[in-house]
């Protein structure tokens, strides 16, 4: 499991992320006492480094400064303070990326995902499997055992969502969410339109009925 | 100054004269002095009359004339006080003491309005900070409610969050020389990053955000031009028609870059359109609507011309299906900028 530390002052803010980020399957390291920051991350050892810049006592540049000496973790700024000065100055004293306050969960994990990732700390599949069906991420094609077929933008990450989570009920909502993290920005229609077409490519290769529209509720991959 | 307002000044003392010396002449001629020698003495009067009058005039029109080129040299016209010549003698000493004292006591006023509208101006920023902590907690805070909760408080938050923006926006306007950067940013990371900021308002709009050729890059600031956008993204929600679509596209013109913000909204009726950028203009949508504030495309004038940013709205509201609002903003091409 992943451990991300936590530097932030505001008590509301640090409990929620920690569960938040619990639930997202990384172990949180909340700070509570901000006397010696740079030590306590010497001794956990965490793989990311999450740090407001507004701190009592020292401020998270001067933080950052002495991180960079003594941890290798990645550090994401997250701060209320989003000047473009204020940026430059967190990215050139080492940060991995700034995050500006407030801001959106998706948006917050799919940074420290990336970051992660760019470190090298996380390998992620790149083909999923479900039910004998292969989704190839990076050439965007699926393969049963029928043959293969290739997908658009759009189809590739609904079915991507669907296919890490088997089985779970996924809502219209939840899915134009992640399709918004992805840069893909649609509606309601545009949803059903692509879902639809999905549909047509899965039956091609005999598997008509792998997506299940639950009514009311969302689709379904069983 | 003129002659005649030189003439003007003096004139009841020019006719005292007049009057002195036909009294004189009067009183001579009646003593027996011969009329041949009146004239000779009045031709004299009157020559000596003209030079020093001309020679007063002279100096009060070059006088004039080096003081004015003061006052148009000057970046600051209140600064004039401070940077008047010597007296040439006590009556102008006096005057210009008097000058000095009234310069002065406007250039304290002049300060202190200046510093009290920049601490007022730090205030606000810190101020924004601060409660953008609070809004991120209840922003985390309300996810653990249930869905329809959660999409109510999410709505309300991101609207505060506008309102909270554009305060933070308005006061950066002011004095904008110390907050922006300009530098090379991808037209795409521009655009992703103001829908990203109003994805709330947008997705609970229903709103297809479509994005084409955005991959030039323009030099400006992203984050104010990230703002710009918003404020056009979130008019394009509020003013939406059904089965909303917004089109962000960019075409280069000559050496510089346009990008498009197209949607297929109610439109602007084209006598309200000259007045769109005006601070305080809702316009006729805005009042049946409610909740405008005629502050958003204001924002996006002073911000875009900080960032030397051309910005053009066109509008259609008859024709079903050209129907909608496009705004262009057009980017300096980068031999152009004046600021770095």
């Amino acid at each position: 499991m992943q451990k991300i530390m936590i530097v932030e002052d505001d008590t509301a803010i640090r409990e929620e992320l920690a569960l938040i980020l619990k639930n997202e399957g990384y172990l949180p390291l909340p700070v509570t006492d901000f006397t010696d920051v740079p030590r306590q991350a010497e001794q956990s050892c965490p793989d990311l480094i999450l740090l407001d810049i507004g701190l009592p006592g020292q401020d998270g540049f001067a933080i950052c400064k002495e991180l960079g000496r003594s941890v290798g973790a990645p550090v994401i700024f997250v701060t209320s303070r989003d000047s473009s000065l204020d940026e430059v100055q967190a990215l050139s004293l080492g940060g991995d990326d700034y995050i500006a306050k407030p801001y959106s969960i998706p948006v917050l994990m799919a940074r420290i995902k990336a970051v992660l990732r760019r470190k090298g700390k996380v390998s992620e599949p790149d083909i999923l499997e479900v039910r004998g069906l292969r989704l190839d991420l990076i050439k965007g094609a699926i393969a049963a055992d029928a043959g293969t077929t290739t997908l658009t933008r759009n189809e590739l990450q609904i079915l991507a969502c669907l296919m890490e989570r088997p089985g779970e009920i996924i809502s219209r909502a939840d899915l134009i969410e992640t399709l918004w993290d992805h840069q893909i920005y649609i509606d309601d229609n545009t949803l059903s339109v692509n879902v639809t077409r999905l549909r047509g490519k899965l039956s091609e290769l005999g598997l008509g009925d792998l997506i299940k529209t639950r009514r009311g509720m969302g689709y379904q991959l069983i | 100054m003129t002659i005649i307002e030189f003439l003007s000044d003096r004139l009841g003392q020019l006719v005292l004269q007049a009057v002195f010396a036909a009294s004189a002449a009067a009183f001579l001629t009646g003593t027996g002095t011969g009329s041949g020698v009146v004239v000779i003495l009045l031709i004299a009067w009157f020559l000596v009359l003209l030079c020093t009058q001309t020679v007063a005039f002279l100096r009060y029109h070059s006088r004039l004339r080096e003081l004015e080129n003061i006052m148009d040299g000057l970046d600051q016209k209140y600064l004039f006080t401070e940077c008047m010549p010597e007296a040439a003698d006590c009556y102008e000493r006096r005057l210009l003491d008097l000058f000095r004292r009234a310069g002065r006591s406007m250039i304290g006023a002049v300060s202190d309005a200046r510093a009290a509208s920049q601490e007022y101006r730090e205030y606000v920023e810190s101020w924004v900070h601060e409660i953008k902590t609070p809004i991120t907690a209840a922003g985390l805070i309300c996810r653990g409610a249930g869905p329809e909760i959660r999409q109510k408080l999410s709505r309300e938050l991101a609207q505060i969050e506008a309102h909270v923006e554009r305060a933070l926006f308005y006061a950066r306007a002011e004095s904008p020389e110390k907050d922006f950067i300009i530098h090379q940013v991808r037209l795409a990371d521009i655009a992703a990053q103001a829908i990203e900021r109003h994805r709330t308002l947008l997705i609970q709009s229903n709103i297809r955000v479509e994005t084409d050729c955005l991959e030039q890059s323009v030099y400006t600031d992203e984050k104010w031009t990230a703002f710009i956008l918003g404020q056009l993204l979130q008019n394009a929600a509020r003013y939406r028609s059904e089965h909303p679509v917004v089109t962000l596209t960019a075409r280069p013109l000559g050496q510089r870059i346009q990008l498009i913000l197209r949607d297929n909204g109610i439109g602007i009726p084209a006598h309200e359109l000259p007045r769109v950028f005006d601070r305080g203009f809702t316009g006729i949508n805005g009042r049946i609507r409610g909740g405008s504030t005629g502050m958003g495309l204001y924002l996006c004038r002073r911000l875009a011309s900080c960032l030397e940013i051309e910005l053009q709205i066109r509008s259609e509201t008859q024709d079903e299906t050209k129907r909608g609002t496009e705004v262009i903003l057009t980017f300096p091409a980068t031999g152009n900028l004046s600021k770095t």
